[in-house]
């Protein structure tokens, strides 16, 4: 027999979470979908800026009411990350309150959803459950992995909308926000991926390799959750806000992430 | 110590039961030859072994700790159904994930040392995806052998193999047990394959264990035989009563399991005028054996 020189590093709750996440990073820095859902993040609001600007103003008659109504477009390029709570704006469901960066938190779904089955798709997940790692790790691991594309995704968004911005010719002029809120508005949503994460990996983890489910109990999910960004991270968002969203973030990833912990422990994983 | 000891598994899907108070105990160092029926709970068992499934009730010990013990949990690796890989990644960096997972500090020298370990030296930048059944199955041991385990769970490793890959995998396991350091379970249908690396056997049934026993106790369990061939069969059994006391007719031959010496039966024949047309000595098969104690009659 060939002789094994193994050396193992210690494996203290550090090492294997580093080692974990060392693993999920670059699987995830190595799959398609991660660039093709952030490319699909930054190309979404160049779209929809450059449309609603080439539509804006056309009249549309409602063939049964007969209601005539005019093309609602973007008057400024920040309107795609949310409006200022004093607009009143926040919970709107027309085009410009649907179409902004909020929508990214779906997407996200699909990305951690699709990241996490493929563990239990591929059997991965057997290898890794039968051997070394406790399911603590696990749910960490993928935990963070998930905001790290999703955070990806937001600043993809961003880039995006300011792409569109400017090809649309948009005002960047600061309409009742300051710069400060901008900033803080943009933390407070990459914050807000830590509060729906841990939601996906939940989801995923109770469905395992049936992705179709998970992302479908993700969604219905985040459905629920959809209202709460925009109130908790308007676009003159305070340190407030920031705070806020990154403790709802941590207090969700620990609790969520706890219940992922038992499930996975509690179930079958084949 | 044992490598594996159960007492009492038992393990439910709903309204079925799958495994009823197992039993099952596996030496170190062993290659343990794990033989059932289809759905009489091999692969729950392995599962359950490899902490992938919960069972309902029942003790596992893995080298004298529970099973759910990290440190224990660390010295299992397993193959079950299918190598957990991902196809679109090369054989070398599927193996990469599965050293780093591990926290390997010498990952690259010790992914060299399983694929000369599983005769895939070559074959480390290729897809897995575009491997063979069988080089995906040599994939699979690979990766479980990553970390050199203590114990290697292998739910039917040969199944779909050709000749050449069931050599090649009885040679990848006699190479890794060679040392003694690792015990392998092993469960598979191609019984002919298993009875040439297996050193112990555990047969199950309707999720029970029925019978545990090492290579030595089965080599005497499945005597060695005379089986021929004669025109008049009927008259040569009587003749052959008469001096052995064992004498069956089997698959169109007549097998006398007092003898050894198919020169002695043949010239007894030959005194009494019986033309012999075909003799050899062979003996009762692993197959055999369990078909016969699943038919009732003892193996034998």
């Amino acid at each position: 027999m060939t002789t094994s020189n193994v050396k193992f590093e210690s494996i203290s709750l550090k090492t294997r979470i580093i080692t974990m996440l060392k693993v999920d990073l670059r699987r995830m820095f190595t799959m398609p979908l991660f660039y093709i859902m952030v490319g699909v993040s930054a190309v979404i609001p160049v779209l929809v800026l450059v449309m609603t600007s080439m539509m804006a103003g056309t009249p549309s008659v409602d063939p049964v009411t007969g209601v005539e109504t005019t093309m609602a477009s973007f008057e400024n390029v920040w309107q795609t990350l949310g409006s200022t709570s004093d607009s009143g704006a926040m919970m709107s469901m027309d085009l410009v309150g649907m179409c902004n960066i909020n929508m990214i938190y779906f997407l996200i779904a699909i990305l951690v959803c699709l990241f996490i089955s493929d563990d239990f798709r591929s059997g991965y997940a057997k290898n890794l459950f039968a051997m070394r790692s406790k399911k603590t790790d696990y749910v960490i691991s993928k935990t963070v992995v998930g905001v790290v594309g999703g955070v990806a995704m937001i600043l993809g968004y961003f880039v995006g909308a300011m792409l569109g911005g400017g090809i649309a010719s948009l005002s960047f002029e600061v309409v009742g926000a300051t710069a400060g809120g901008i900033v803080a508005c943009i933390f407070s949503k990459i914050f807000i991926v830590a509060v729906f994460v841990p939601i996906f990996v939940v989801m995923s983890v109770v469905a395992k390799q049936k992705s179709w489910l998970s992302i479908l109990l993700s969604l219905g999910a985040s459905m629920l959750l959809f209202t709460m960004i925009p109130m908790i991270s308007p676009l003159d968002s305070t340190f407030l806000n920031v705070i806020l969203c990154l403790a709802g973030g941590v207090l969700l990833s620990v609790g969520l992430g706890s219940i992922s912990n038992v499930i996975l422990q509690k179930t079958s994983l084949v | 110590m044992n490598a594996v000891e159960i007492r009492e598994l038992s393990k439910n899907f709903g309204q079925k039961q799958a495994l009823n108070g197992l039993n099952m105990t596996v030496p170190i160092g062993a290659i343990y030859g794990f033989i059932g029926e289809n759905g009489s709970g091999k692969s729950t068992t392995e599962k359950i072994i490899c902490g992938l499934l919960v069972p309902n009730g029942g003790e596992i010990k893995l080298y004298g700790e529970d099973y759910k013990n990290s440190d224990v949990r660390a010295k299992v690796a397993c193959l079950i159904e299918a190598p957990g890989c991902f196809p679109n990644y090369s054989v070398w960096n599927n193996l990469m994930l599965q050293a780093t997972n591990l926290g390997i500090l010498n990952s690259e020298e010790e992914i060299r040392r399983v694929l000369k370990l599983v005769r895939m030296e070559g074959s480390a930048s290729n897809k897995f995806k575009n491997c063979s059944l069988g080089m995906k199955q040599r994939i699979g041991i690979a990766m479980a052998l990553i970390g050199s385990p203590k114990l290697l769970v292998l739910d039917e490793p040969i199944n779909g193999l050709d000749v050449d890959g069931m050599r090649i995998m009885r040679e990848i396991l006699t190479d890794i047990t060679k040392k003694g350091e690792c015990t392998i379970i092993i469960s598979s249908h191609v019984l002919g394959e298993l009875e040439k690396v297996a050193t112990h056997y555990g047969i199950v049934r309707g999720g029970k264990m029925i019978k545990e026993m090492t290579a030595e106790e089965l080599e005497k369990d499945c005597p060695t035989y005379v089986a021929l061939k004669t025109q008049d069969m009927l008259k040569t059994k009587a003749l052959l009563d008469k001096k052995y006391r064992r004498v069956v007719e089997e698959n169109e031959y007549l097998r006398v399991y007092d003898s050894v010496n198919s020169e002695e039966v043949v010239n007894y024949l030959c005194e009494f005028g019986v033309f012999v047309s075909e003799v050899k000595t062979d003996k009762i098969s692993l197959e055999e054996y369990y078909v016969n104690l699943m038919n009732g009659k003892g193996g034998k």
